[in-house]
C-alpha cells in the first residue's frame, strides 16, 4: 500500500489535465473492497488515505475520501461463496471503481480548493475528467494485474 | 443483549464507516494542532527526501539545460556587478553610505528546489535548505529575476515555500515610476499573470511600469522585483490590474533565501492598527 501511495504521489498525480489527475489509490481501494468486503475495504481506504495525507499535508480529508471510497465500493462486493463468473466480477469491479471515484472526487472537489476555482469549474473538472482518467488507469490495471487475481 | 450483539455484527461495516469518518473529520478539525504539525513536518521531510532522490536521478538528464541556465544567470550577475562598479566609481561621495550596507545583502542562501507541485490538490515548492541552514518561517524567497514566495514551514533540512502563484499569497507592492501602492495576489489560471488590488481609479499607474515589493510588507524586504503592469482596466472604485510576473515558475531550479526581515516593531504596530493582514 505504501508503494502504491509513493507511485501515486510522485508519478501518477503529476499527469494533470485540467486540474484533474488519475487516482491509482481509489482504484486499488475499490478493488479490495469489491473482492474482500465492505468492512475490510473501508479499513483499507481509511489507512491508504492516512498514508496519502502524510504526503499531501491534508491528512483528515485524504482519510475521509479513502473511507468513503472503500465503503461505497463495498456495496458491490462479490463473495467467494457466490461462485460468480469472472465476467460478473469484472462488471462489479468497474461499477465499484466508478462509484468510488465519483464519490471520492466529489468530496475532494467540495472540500478542497487550493486554486480557488469556482465550483462550476471544479466539479466537472475534478469529478468527470478525474473519474474518466482514473477509470482509464483502472482498465489498464485490470487488464495487466487485477484480471488474474479475479480469475483465481 | 444477544440481539444487540447480533445487530452490531450485522452492521459492523456501518460502524467502521462512522468511526473512520469521525476520526477523519476530527483530524480535519485538528489540522492546526501541534501534534499534527509535527506529523506533517515528518511527512514533509520524508516527501522532500524521496523527491530529492528522484530529482537527483533526473538531474543527470537536464544537466546541459541547467548549465546553460547557470551560465545565463552568471552573465546577468556579471553585467549587474559591472554596472554597480561603474556607479560606485562615479559616486565616491556615497562610499561612506555604501560601507554601511546591511549585512544581510551578502547573506543570501542558495537553495535547490527538490519538489514542486502546481495542481488542484497541491500548490507548493520544497527547497533543500532548512533550520540547520538558518532558514526560518517568513523569510523571503527570490531569484535574480524577482520574488518567488515566502517560507511557511521548516524542517531540519528542508523548507516549504508558499509561491506567489498561490491563492493564499499576498504582498504589498509599489510601482517604480508613479509610486502607486497596492496588494499583489494571484487567483488562478495563467501562472505568469497576477493581480494588483486596491489601486483607486484616480491612480496614475501606467502599462509597462515595473512593480516591486514595498516598505509595507510584513515579510519581504523592499525593492524585490515582482513583475510588470500589462493591462489596466477601470472599475467603479478600483482598477483591475494584471501584472506579468518576473519569475517563470515553470523553469525554476534554484532560489535565493533572504535572511532579512522587516522590523518586528513595525509589523507589531501594523498588525495592531490594520484590519486586513498581509498573507
Amino acid at each position: 500500500m505504501v508503494m502504491l501511495v509513493l507511485v501515486q504521489h510522485f508519478f501518477v498525480s503529476r499527469l494533470v489535465i485540467l486540474h484533474a489527475s488519475p487516482d491509482l489509490l481509489a482504484v486499488f481501494i475499490a478493488f479490495i473492497s469489491m473482492s474482500v468486503g465492505q468492512k475490510t475495504g473501508t479499513t483499507y481506504g481509511f489507512a491508504a488515505g492516512l498514508i496519502s495525507g502524510l504526503f499531501t499535508g491534508n491528512i483528515g480529508l485524504s482519510a475521509l475520501v479513502g473511507t468513503v471510497e472503500g465503503f461505497s465500493a463495498g456495496y458491490f462486493h462479490v463473495p467467494d461463496e457466490s461462485h460468480a463468473t469472472w465476467v460478473k466480477k469484472r462488471r462489479m469491479y468497474y461499477i465499484a471503481a466508478t462509484t468510488a471515484l465519483l464519490l471520492g472526487n466529489l468530496l475532494q472537489a467540495l472540500l478542497n480548493d487550493p486554486l480557488s476555482l469556482p465550483l462550476y469549474v471544479r466539479l466537472p473538472e475534478m469529478v468527470i475528467i478525474g473519474t474518466i482518467m482514473s477509470m482509464l488507469l483502472g482498465t489498464l490495471m485490470y487488464n495487466l494485474v487485477l484480471k488474474k487475481l479475479l480469475k483465481d | 443483549m444477544l440481539s444487540l450483539f447480533r445487530f452490531i455484527a450485522k452492521h459492523i461495516a456501518y460502524l467502521y464507516f462512522l468511526l473512520y469518518c469521525g476520526i477523519s473529520i476530527l483530524l480535519m478539525q485538528l489540522q492546526r494542532k501541534e501534534t499534527l504539525d509535527a506529523i506533517r513536518e515528518r511527512g514533509l521531510a520524508m516527501n522532500a527526501s524521496i523527491a530529492e532522490q528522484l530529482s537527483n536521478f533526473t538531474a543527470i538528464f537536464t544537466l546541459r539545460q541547467d548549465n546553460e541556465q547557470l551560465l545565463l544567470q552568471n552573465a546577468r550577475l556579471f553585467s549587474q556587478v559591472m554596472h554597480q562598479k561603474q556607479e560606485l566609481s562615479d559616486a565616491k561621495a556615497m562610499q561612506a553610505a555604501s560601507s554601511e550596507a546591511p549585512e544581510w545583502a551578502r547573506q543570501f542562501k542558495l537553495a535547490r528546489i527538490v519538489d514542486r507541485r502546481f495542481s488542484a490538490t497541491d500548490n507548493m515548492l520544497v527547497i533543500d535548505a532548512g533550520s540547520r541552514h538558518g532558514i526560518t518561517s517568513d523569510m523571503t524567497v527570490l531569484t535574480p529575476d524577482g520574488l518567488v514566495g515566502r517560507v511557511i514551514e521548516v524542517s531540519e533540512n528542508y523548507a516549504k515555500i508558499l509561491p506567489v502563484i498561490n491563492k493564499n499569497f499576498m504582498v504589498s507592492v509599489v510601482s517604480d515610476s508613479t509610486r502607486t501602492l497596492g496588494l499583489l495576489s494571484w487567483q488562478n489560471g495563467d501562472e505568469r499573470i497576477a493581480h494588483m488590488e486596491h489601486v483607486p481609479v484616480s491612480s496614475a499607474l501606467k502599462v509597462g511600469e515595473q512593480i516591486a515589493t514595498s516598505d509595507y510588507s510584513t515579510f519581504a524586504i523592499r525593492g524585490v522585483p515582482v513583475g510588470r503592469v500589462v493591462r489596466i482596466s477601470k472599475d467603479k472604485l478600483f482598477c483591475n490590474i494584471d501584472i506579468r510576473l518576473a519569475v517563470d515558475f515553470s523553469s525554476l531550479s534554484y532560489v535565493l533565501v533572504s535572511p532579512a526581515k522587516p522590523s518586528r516593531e513595525k509589523i507589531e504596530i501594523m498588525n495592531g492598527d490594520t484590519g486586513r493582514k498581509e498573507q
